[in-house]
């Protein structure tokens, strides 16, 4: 694989339009997430963070059961 | 009436690097409840960041240990027994495989138990077979930070995030347990052979299928 196309998908996983999974799996056999992380530091390209549906339900519910006092 | 009691599944390796580039791992102990690792992930996540974090996530699971659970799976039991006859042997889907096995097991969401399950690839969670979906929620390791900022127990999620990639770009630790350390191996094999030796707490005494 050419720089060019893992940075290509370095930046897609970036962008949250493929998972982690999908990038090791495109990267190839023996890709851990550190080294995922270090090539992401390596471009410049932050982790995903873009919005999922449902995230703010999730996020709620979790908040209920791991601080009910707040919910 | 009592709280339900609500334990924290820590299902792949990705919150635990992230959270230890950033020196940020005590994050999971906020919300006061266990925290389950199975010991596959615990395995994964020492290994695959033999770079970055090896050690921070060692030395955190030791130094919590009445908190922190490594979970004792046939999954990893079985692969150990592998790596004993062939020290190459590769174990695809390792971590997601025990996790699906912590996940699963009877001893685990009693009554009225809930499960947090904090991991970056959901077919872990695609592959478990729910008795009750409902006392289960799934989140992502922002989603977990941005929880923890909406309780006000960190400042910033993004500043984690950004903590964890600036790890990444700083030589001295991305190279400081480079090459599969041996220490870091020996450190590694410790922790789960003592975590063998812990009674479980689900009460299961585990066995090799």
């Amino acid at each position: 694989m050419t720089e060019a196309e893992t940075t290509k998908l370095l930046k897609r996983y970036s962008e949250a339009k493929i998972s982690v999974v999908e990038l090791r799996r495109a990267l190839g056999g023996g890709v851990t997430f550190g080294d995922v992380l270090i090539e992401l530091a390596r471009r410049d390209l932050p982790l995903p963070r873009a919005p999922e549906a449902g995230r703010e339900q999730r996020i709620a519910a979790a908040r209920a059961a791991l601080f009910p006092k707040a919910a | 009436m009592s709280r339900p009691r609500t334990s924290l599944f820590v299902l792949d390796t990705g919150p635990l690097i992230t959270l230890a580039a950033a020196d940020s791992l005590d994050y999971l102990l906020y919300p006061n409840v266990p925290v389950v690792i199975p010991d596959a992930v615990f395995y994964e996540a020492t290994r695959d960041s033999a770079k970055l974090g090896a050690q921070s996530i060692m030395d955190w699971v030791k130094a919590h240990h009445d908190q922190v659970e490594i979970a004792v799976t046939n999954t990893y039991l079985n692969f150990e027994s592998a790596l004993r006859a062939d020290p190459h042997a590769y174990a695809p889907n390792l971590g997601e495989q025990a996790s699906v096995e912590v996940i699963e097991e009877p001893t685990r969401l009693q009554g009225d138990e809930k499960a947090v399950l904090l991991c970056e690839e959901t077919m872990v969670t695609r592959r478990i077979v729910v008795r009750e979906r409902e006392r289960i929620v799934e989140l992502s390791t922002m989603d977990f930070l941005k929880l923890l900022e909406a309780e006000q127990r960190i400042q910033s999620a993004d500043a984690v995030f950004d903590s964890a990639l600036a790890a990444g770009r700083t030589p001295s630790r991305v190279e400081k347990f480079g090459e599969h350390d041996p220490a870091v191996r020996d450190a590694v094999r410790d922790t789960l052979a003592a975590a063998r030796r812990t009674p479980p707490r689900g009460g299961r005494r585990r066995r090799k299928s």
